[in-house]
């Protein structure tokens, strides 16, 4: 049981990694990004491909700046327009990503898939046994992201984003450049998602095209919808209770013996949905919403503001 | 910072969603157990997803040889055995979680199942790591690659072994020059290579190569360039969705060339021609590894699933006989641990040894101590020292007025 429940703490990791991504470009920023999956599989592939010559921290750093670059390309491009053409032109970059992992053989062995991606640690996991060190690794790496995000978010440049987002007329008529404030947040964003996809790859060491498609992109914004927009605290949570979500319904069927495998299989999304609809309905702020920040808070000596 | 309701509403939801996972867990110690001395056996299945129609009749058949084998008293000396299925999803990731639930929740000593290459590739490192045995229905060559630790078996025809015995086809059909229009996917890209050597090794020449995404919204585009050379035949490799589509696309077209596809898309167990009709179905032919047509157990297994006489059942062939040799290795090995009865599973499924094909009557005869020769209902279910199937056969068939006809066997 105790190894079952680490696979699905390390699945939340990575699905907590790609959330965390699109908090902050869509949370955060406000930049609609349907093109999550993309961002991903980008890096998943890049984590593959290079980790058996590189050694897996090389390849995953690479892979996040790959990941990176191509999302500032496509912020860059695309970023004008409003947002749901970003939207659109999201949904598309994640199509043909997709589509060209496929048919792009000679580069990522196309349907075949990549497989014998080798784990971080590999000698120390196989010594401890089972995927202890797996899980320390992938806890570690969303530690390291949520305190550098929410670092981010307190900053300047979180709340510049923030305001971006309320208002981005007004933002610019404080003197603020809009257009690379979004691209850098967009370019961020692209890193995590990629790192996310290297430790997809890791933990997986088997990847294919099948696996990145835009249900993934679906999971990061219920998880972001779930939490609250604009909070690493709920996207954690929010994480959390989507993969209880999906993961808790297989259980189901070992319980309910009157509903046959088969159609529980089609009710079991079913309740998934409901589950969400029902979250919406009860709490359409997120399980915990981003906190109103005040004047006072940031000026706590300002007794005017009070 | 914040105000009194807001606390008691966050309250409330977090308990409610958070209960959902521990209804789950709470019951969890009941089911790892079950009821004392049932031996658990796993499966991973397709029931949504791209795939999703396979599924079913997989578990169907899976269920008739587990009641069978307990109705008639069980195994080790009457224990029962009891069988854990999980949707697959038709995706690699919830195929891990999937896996890992039943061998870690469920103490299964097999995971079987794994219609889908990408699924059971995704799922081999985490089953060899348990040292638990993983039983296969998909095609790909690299599941069985590499370090096994002898616990993998294919029960389906690999596929390398699908392209030539296509290229055969096209021989006897007369074909010479032909095309192939192919899915992207692991099961198919793998054998087109082996097609195209075996075709020149018979003096065909394949004109041209067109590979199309799974789950495009129109597929004429590639039907039109595949058939546009006019070529003798289409070697079409398809699922059974997009062939369903392709097959519509073919026949509006009005195309000539001879089309030749697979079993997994222009049969997929008759659900093509339901899917189609007889009209766009008429003058196809297809292939796939070949069941025991003759035997009388096939015949009952077909009865047995509720289908048709005569009817080809590929998948639910091997998720049926997953289950059998199974059984029929832990008898043998006399323990239900899967790194030992492992090895007792050539015993009882290779020649030499008295051929049986009734699953009750196999058990019986480990049991005495009588050397076997399983036969099962989806292949003769020999291994090689890979755990790959051996003297796989081609079954073809020609679908004439709406009805799947004997064609011949191609080896």
């Amino acid at each position: 049981m105790i190894a079952y429940l680490v696979t699905i703490a390390i699945l939340v990791c990575v699905a907590a990694l790609v959330g965390l991504a699109l908090n902050l470009q869509w949370g955060q920023a406000g930049l609609v990004n349907f093109g999550v999956v993309g961002f991903v599989a980008i890096g998943a592939y890049a984590t593959a491909l290079l980790a058996p010559h590189l050694g897996w921290f090389p390849a995953m750093l690479i892979a996040g700046a790959v990941s990176a670059a191509l999302s500032a390309g496509l912020a860059l491009l695309s970023i004008r327009l409003e947002e749901n053409y970003l939207a659109i032109v999201t949904i598309g970059f994640g199509e043909v990503v997709r589509l060209a992992i496929l048919n792009e053989g000679w580069l990522t062995y196309g349907a075949l898939g990549v497989a014998d991606i080798p784990r971080p640690f590999a000698a120390l996991g196989q010594m401890i046994g089972g995927d202890t060190v797996f899980i320390a690794f992938a806890l570690a790496l969303v530690a390291v992201v949520f305190v550098l995000l929410e670092a981010m978010a307190r900053s300047p440049f979180g709340r510049v984003l923030r305001a971006i987002r309320d208002d981005a007329t007004v933002t610019s008529a404080l003197g603020k450049n809009v257009f690379a404030l979004r691209v850098r947040a967009f370019a961020v964003g692209g890193a995590v998602m990629g790192t996310a996809g290297a430790l997809h790859a890791f933990y997986l060491t088997y990847i294919d095209p099948s696996q990145f498609t835009p249900i993934v992109t679906a999971y990061a914004f219920m998880a972001v919808i779930a939490g609250g927009r604009g909070s690493n605290v709920g996207l954690l949570i929010g994480a959390c209770s989507i993969m209880a979500l999906l993961e808790g319904t297989r259980f189901l069927k070992d319980f309910v013996t009157v509903i046959d495998g088969v159609q529980l299989s089609a009710l079991r999304l079913g309740l998934i949905g409901a589950g969400i609809v029902l979250l919406l309905i009860l709490r359409p702020q997120g399980l915990a919403p981003e906190s109103k920040r005040r004047a006072a808070d940031l000026l706590p000596d300002d007794k005017a503001s009070a | 910072m914040t105000d009194n309701s807001f606390v008691v509403n966050r309250r409330t939801v977090l308990a409610g969603v958070g209960s959902l996972p521990l209804v789950a867990a709470l019951g969890k110690p009941a089911i790892a157990q079950g009821a004392a001395g049932d031996v658990p056996l796993g499966m991973v299945l397709p029931f949504s997803g791209a795939t999703g129609s396979y599924g079913p009749a997989m578990k169907q058949a899976a269920e008739l040889v587990i009641s069978k084998v307990n109705g008639a008293g069980g195994i080790l000396g009457g224990r029962q055995v009891k069988l854990f299925i999980e949707d697959s999803e038709t995706s690699a990731t919830a195929s891990v979680a999937a896996s890992k639930k039943l061998l870690e929740v469920n103490k299964v000593e097999l995971v079987g199942g794994f219609w889908g290459s990408p699924e059971a590739l995704a799922a081999k490192p985490i089953i060899l790591a348990a040292n638990k045995v993983q039983m296969l229905s998909c095609a790909a060559n690299a599941v069985t690659e590499g370090d096994t630790k002898g616990l993998i078996y294919r029960l389906q025809a690999k596929s390398s072994q699908w392209g030539p015995a296509g290229a055969k086809v096209m021989d006897k059909i007369g074909a010479k020059k032909v095309t192939v229009l192919a899915q992207q996917n692991p099961f198919i890209v793998a054998m087109v290579e082996p097609f195209k050597e075996e075709m020149k090794k018979i003096g065909g020449e394949v004109l041209d190569i067109v590979m199309y995404n799974p789950d495009q919204a129109s597929y004429r585009a590639e039907v039109e360039k595949a058939f546009g050379p006019e070529p003798d035949a289409v070697f079409v490799l398809p699922l059974l969705t997009d062939m369903v589509s392709i097959s519509k696309e073919i026949f509006r077209g009005g195309f000539n060339s001879k089309v030749v596809s697979l079993g997994t898309g222009a049969d997929a167990e008759g659900k093509f021609l339901q899917a189609v009709g007889p009209e766009v179905a008429e003058g196809i032919y297809h292939l796939q590894p070949a069941p025991p047509i003759d035997s009388p157990s096939y015949a009952r297994f077909v009865k047995d699933m509720g289908a048709p006489e005569g009817a080809v059942f590929l998948f639910a062939g091997n998720a049926w006989d997953q289950m059998c040799i199974t059984v029929l290795a832990m008898e043998h090995a006399k323990t239900q641990e899967a790194a030992v009865w492992t090895k007792s599973i050539r015993e009882v499924c290779n020649p030499p040894g008295e051929a049986v094909d009734d699953i009750v009557e196999a058990l019986k005869m480990v049991r005495e101590g009588k050397s076997i020769n399983f036969n099962g209902a989806g292949c003769t279910c020999d291994f090689d020292e890979k755990g790959d199937s051996l003297n796989r056969s081609f079954y073809v068939q020609l679908i004439k007025d709406g009805k799947n006809t004997p064609f011949g066997v191609v080896s």
